[in-house]
C-alpha cells in the first residue's frame, strides 16, 4: 500500500476529468452568452430573468442543498431585493451597483435575526417558520399602502451602469444588451463564488451537518454558526436574484413574496438537481422557458406544476443534471 | 361589551374548526410520520364542496335542520373519495427523507388549487341565506349570538369527543395507536397496517374537509383560504405541540382568539396577527412549546 | 492530572433513577474499561460525561469546565471526543471526509471559507494517517452509507480519534466487529491513542477478554450506582463484581 502525497480529491485535477467537469457548465455558459444573437428579444428577456432566478437558486441550493434545510419562504428575498431596486430607483438612485450592494445590506441585515431564529428548528418546523415570515412579509407589502404601494407596487426603473453610459439606448435595447452582459458576468461571478465555498470547508462541514447534526457537533463543528452563514449567504444571493428578476417586470409587487413564488424556486431547484452545483442553473433557464411557453397554453399551469412536481419527486429526485449524467463529475 | 362577547364567540368558533383541523394533522403525523401540507387544500374543498351541496339543497326546498347534516356528510363524501387515492400517492414516499414528503404534499397544494379554479372558479363564493337561518341567541338587548355558531361549536365538541373516544375505546383506535408508536411490531401482530394507513389519512382529511364545510356559511370559500390554513394549524401546533391534543386545544383557542380579536378591533393587521403570534411564540419561548429541535 | 470529574451525579428520568449518586475522576494515563449489565446506566453516564445529558443533580467538570455549559462543539474544541453505541456516522459523505472534517475540527480550519477543502495538505496528511491506521485506505473514497456495519462503527471511533482529542470515550467501539478482528481493533486503538497524545480512554465494554487485557482501571456500574473502581487485579478479586457482572467464573490469565 502506497501513500500517496497528493491529496485524495486531488483526483479532479487530472486534466481530463477536469475538462469534462467543465464541459457542460462551459456549454451551458456559452449558450447564454450568445443568446442574445440567437434569439428573438422576447426569449432573451425571459434569459434575462432566468439568470436572476439562478443566481437566488444558488444561494437556496447552498442551504437546501448542501445544508439539508428546506425553505418554503426564500421568496422573501426577492422581494426585498425587488422592492429595494423599487425604492432607490423611485428616487431617482438609478446606479445598478448602488442597488445591489444596497439590497445585498439590507438582505444581510434582515437575514441574520431572522436566520438565528428558523435554523434553531429543522424540517418541517423550519420550512413553516421561513414560510410564516416571508407571508408575514406579503402581508406586510400588501397592507401598508402608504408604505409600500399595495398590491400596486413599486415601480422599478432600469438602473444605469457605472462602466457602460446607457444614455440614448431604449429600455429594450438595454436588457437585450449592455445589461445582460453585465448581469451574465455577475452570473458567472457568484457561481465561482458558490463553487469556491463548497469546495472550502465550509461546504463540507454544511454537508456533515445535513448528514447527522449530533456527530457534526461531536467532530467540533459549530452547528448553529454555520447554519446561520448558509441562510445569510442563501438570502444575499436571493436579494441579488430578486433585484434582477425584478428589472425586466419594471414592477416590485406584494406577489413576489407569495409562498407559492417559493414553491417555484424549489421547484426550479428540483427540477436542474440539487445535488451539485450546476443544477440551480439548468434548473431556471428550463424553468422559465417551459413556464413562458405552457402560460401561454393553459391558465391551469399551477395544475401542470403540481403533476410535475408529483412526477419529479417519486421518480426523478435528483432532477435533470441526474438524469443527464450519471457519473456526476461535478457534484460533490 | 358587544365586541367581547363577538369576540369570545368569534373566538371559540374559530377554535372548534380549528381544533378539528389540527386533529386531522395530528393523527395523520403521529401514525404516518406525514406532515400534510395540503390539509388546507382539503380546507378548502370541504367548504367549496359544501356549497355545492347547499345550492343543491336549496333546489330540492330541504329545511334548514338539514344544513348541518349536510355540511357535514359532504365533506364526509368528500374525504372518502379523495383521502384513499392522495394516500395511495403519499405512500409511494414514506419512506424518503421529509423534505421530499412536504414537497409532495406542496405539490397537491398547487394541483388542488387549479383544481378549484377550475370547477369553482376564481371568485369567492358565498352561501346563501345559511348563516343566520337558525335564528339567533338574545343575551342582552343589543347582543345577539347566531345560533349557527352555536351549533357549529357544539358538533365539533361533539365530533372531537367521539374521536378521542374511538381513539381510545374501540378495537380500531388502539390498533391506530399502537401502529402509531411501532410500526414493526404491529405488523408483527398481523395488523394490516396499509389498511390503517389509508384509514388514518382519510380521516385526517376528513376532519379538514367536514371543518371547511362547517365553517364556509359564517364567511366565503375562496382559493386562498387553504393557505391562511395552513399557517393557522402550523401555529396551533407550534403552540401545543405536535402530537398533543389538548396541546392542540390550547392552541386552537389562541388562535381563534387572535383571530377573532384581530378581526374585531384591528382588521388591517388580520393577515398579520396570526404570523407575530407564530413568531412571538417562537421568541419568548425558544426551545418551542414542546416543539422538536433537531 | 484529573481531566475529568463528576461529582455526585445523578440523572432521573420520571421516577426511574438511571444514575444515583455518581463520583469518579479520570486522570491522565488511564485507560477505564466501564462495564456492566445491560441497563445499568453505562451510556447514560457517558452520555453525562460528554454533556449530551444534563444531570439531574451534581456536577461533571471537564478540565474545570462544566461539561453541560460547553456544550458538545466547545468540549470537541478542548479535547473531548467520542464515538457512539450506535452506528453514526455521515450516509452521504465519504470516508475520508468523514475524518476530513474533524481533522478541519482539530487544525481549526473551519473558518477558511475561501480556500479548496482537496488542496488543503495538512488536512487530507490527518486523513491518510489516521485512515492507515484504522485500514481505511483503499477505502478512503467509498461513501459511508455502503461500508458493513463493523466498518462504520469504526469509522465513528475512528473520526473521534483524529481531533488528536486528550480524552475519548467509545461506547462499545468492538460490538459490531467479529471476534477474531476485536483484539486488532483494540491493537489499533491503543497504538493510535499512543501516536495521538490521546491521554485518557474511557471504554464501555462488554467483552472481558478486551476489559482484562487492555484497561489499567475498571469501574463496575450495576443499577446506576459504581459497585467497584479499581485496577483489573483488585476487581477479579471482588467476588461480588464478578458475579453480578460478569456472571460466572471468570479465569482468564
Amino acid at each position: 500500500m502506497t501513500t500517496s502525497t497528493a491529496p485524495i480529491a486531488a483526483r479532479t485535477a487530472s486534466a481530463g476529468t477536469l475538462k469534462r467537469a467543465l464541459a457542460l457548465p462551459a456549454l451551458l455558459f456559452l449558450v447564454i452568452f450568445l443568446f442574445p444573437f440567437i434569439a428573438g428579444p422576447h426569449y432573451v428577456i425571459l434569459m434575462f430573468s432566468a439568470m436572476g432566478y439562478a443566481i437566488a437558486l444558488l444561494g437556496l441550493n447552498l442551504l437546501f442543498g448542501y445544508t439539508g434545510l428546506l425553505s418554503l419562504g426564500h421568496a422573501m428575498f426577492l422581494a426585498i431585493g425587488a422592492y429595494t431596486a423599487g425604492y432607490m430607483t423611485s428616487t431617482r438612485i438609478m446606479n445598478f451597483e448602488l442597488i445591489l450592494l444596497v439590497a445585498v445590506a439590507i438582505g444581510a441585515i434582515v437575514a441574520v435575526p431572522i436566520g438565528l431564529l428558523c435554523i434553531r428548528y429543522v424540517k418541517i418546523y423550519f420550512a413553516m417558520l421561513t414560510l410564516a415570515f416571508s407571508m408575514l412579509l406579503y402581508s406586510f407589502l400588501f397592507k401598508f399602502y402608504h408604505l409600500t404601494g399595495g398590491d400596486e407596487g413599486i415601480r422599478i426603473k432600469v438602473p444605469t451602469l457605472t462602466v457602460w453610459d446607457l444614455s440614448g439606448l431604449d429600455t429594450l435595447s438595454v436588457l437585450t444588451g449592455p445589461l445582460y452582459y453585465y448581469v451574465f458576468v455577475l452570473l458567472v461571478l457568484l457561481t465561482a463564488l458558490m463553487r469556491c465555498l463548497t469546495g472550502s470547508s465550509l461546504g463540507l462541514q454544511l454537508r456533515a451537518i445535513r448528514e447527522n447534526q449530533q456527530k457534526a457537533e461531536y467532530l467540533g463543528v459549530n452547528v448553529k454558526r454555520y447554519r446561520l452563514v448558509a441562510f445569510v449567504i442563501a438570502a444575499v444571493y436571493g436579494v441579488l436574484g430578486g433585484v434582477i428578476i425584478a428589472i425586466p417586470v419594471g414592477l416590485a409587487d406584494p406577489t413576489i413574496a407569495y409562498w407559492v413564488q417559493s414553491g417555484n424556486l424549489i421547484f426550479m431547484l428540483l427540477l436542474g438537481g440539487y445535488t451539485n452545483f450546476l443544477g440551480p442553473l439548468l434548473g431556471a433557464v428550463v424553468f422559465i422557458f417551459f413556464q413562458d411557453q405552457l402560460m401561454s397554453i393553459t391558465e391551469y399551469w399551477r395544475l401542470t406544476f403540481g403533476v410535475i412536481l408529483v412526477l419529479i419527486v417519486i421518480f426523478f429526485p435528483n432532477g435533470l443534471m441526474a438524469a443527464l449524467d450519471r457519473r456526476r463529475w461535478w457534484s460533490t | 361589551m358587544l365586541a367581547s362577547a363577538n369576540i369570545l364567540v368569534g373566538g371559540v368558533f374559530h377554535a372548534a374548526v380549528l381544533f378539528l383541523v389540527a386533529a386531522g394533522l395530528q393523527i395523520v403525523f403521529g401514525v404516518q410520520k406525514i406532515v400534510n401540507l395540503a390539509c388546507g387544500s382539503f380546507y378548502a374543498l370541504g367548504a367549496y364542496f359544501g356549497i355545492s351541496a347547499l345550492a343543491w339543497a336549496a333546489a330540492f326546498e330541504v329545511p334548514a335542520i338539514a344544513y348541518i347534516p349536510i355540511l357535514v356528510g359532504s365533506g364526509l363524501l368528500l374525504a372518502i373519495v379523495l383521502g384513499p387515492s392522495v394516500e395511495r400517492l403519499l405512500r409511494l414516499i414514506y419512506d424518503r427523507d421529509e423534505h421530499f414528503q412536504i414537497l409532495l404534499t406542496f405539490a397537491l397544494v398547487l394541483i388542488f388549487e387549479d383544481a378549484i379554479r377550475l370547477i369553482w372558479g376564481a371568485v369567492p363564493l358565498q352561501t346563501i341565506n345559511v348563516y343566520f337561518a337558525f335564528g339567533e341567541l338574545r343575551i342582552a338587548s343589543d347582543l345577539a349570538i347566531p345560533n349557527y355558531n352555536l351549533i357549529v361549536i357544539a358538533a365539533a365538541a361533539l365530533i372531537s369527543a367521539a374521536f378521542g373516544w374511538m381513539l381510545r375505546r374501540t378495537r380500531f383506535g388502539r390498533i391506530v395507536r399502537a401502529t402509531a408508536e411501532n410500526k414493526q411490531m404491529s405488523e408483527a401482530l398481523c395488523v394490516d397496517v396499509s389498511k390503517v394507513y389509508m384509514a388514518v389519512f382519510t380521516l385526517g382529511v376528513a376532519l379538514g374537509t367536514v371543518g371547511g364545510a362547517l365553517v364556509v356559511p359564517a364567511g366565503a370559500a375562496s382559493i386562498d383560504m387553504g393557505v391562511e390554513l395552513i399557517v393557522d394549524a402550523f401555529a396551533v401546533v407550534i403552540i401545543g405541540g405536535l402530537g398533543s391534543m389538548p396541546g392542540a386545544l390550547i392552541g386552537a383557542l389562541i388562535v381563534g382568539f387572535v383571530r377573532s380579536a384581530a378581526i374585531w378591533l384591528y382588521p388591517e393587521f388580520e393577515l398579520l396577527a396570526i404570523y407575530v403570534i407564530v413568531i412571538t411564540v417562537l421568541i419568548v419561548r425558544p426551545q418551542g412549546l414542546l416543539a422538536r429541535t433537531a | 492530572m484529573t481531566l475529568l470529574q463528576a461529582q455526585n451525579v445523578r440523572k432521573l428520568y420520571g421516577g426511574f433513577c438511571a444514575l444515583d449518586d455518581v463520583t469518579l475522576t479520570i486522570n491522565d494515563g488511564e485507560h477505564v474499561s466501564i462495564i456492566g449489565p445491560n441497563g445499568a446506566g453505562k451510556t447514560t453516564l457517558v452520555n453525562v460525561l460528554t454533556g449530551l445529558v444534563r444531570p439531574t443533580a451534581g456536577n461533571v467538570t471537564f478540565k474545570g469546565y462544566n461539561v453541560v455549559n460547553l456544550g458538545a462543539v466547545r468540549l470537541a474544541r478542548l479535547g473531548m471526543a467520542r464515538s457512539f453505541q450506535l452506528v453514526n456516522i455521515f450516509p452521504e459523505l465519504s470516508v475520508g471526509e468523514t475524518i476530513a472534517v474533524a481533522a478541519i475540527s482539530h487544525l481549526r480550519h473551519g473558518e477558511r471559507f475561501f480556500s479548496s477543502t482537496a488542496r488543503n495538505r495538512p488536512v487530507w496528511e490527518i486523513v491518510e494517517r489516521v485512515g492507515a491506521i484504522f485500514g481505511f485506505s483503499g477505502k478512503l473514497d467509498q461513501p459511508a452509507k455502503i461500508l458493513s456495519q463493523g466498518d462504520k462503527k469504526l469509522l465513528d471511533v475512528a473520526s473521534a480519534f483524529a481531533l488528536s482529542p486528550e480524552i475519548i470515550l467509545l461506547d462499545e467501539p468492538t460490538s459490531g466487529v467479529s471476534t477474531a478482528d476485536k483484539s486488532t481493533i483494540m491493537r489499533v486503538l491503543v497504538q493510535a491513542a499512543r501516536q495521538m497524545g490521546i491521554k485518557a480512554i474511557i471504554q464501555i465494554e462488554h467483552d472481558m477478554d478486551i476489559v482484562f487485557g487492555y484497561s489499567n482501571r475498571i469501574i463496575a456500574v450495576h443499577n446506576g450506582r459504581i459497585l467497584a473502581d479499581g485496577s483489573p487485579a483488585s476487581i477479579r478479586a471482588r467476588a461480588d463484581v464478578m458475579a453480578t457482572i460478569v456472571g460466572r467464573q471468570y479465569d482468564h490469565a
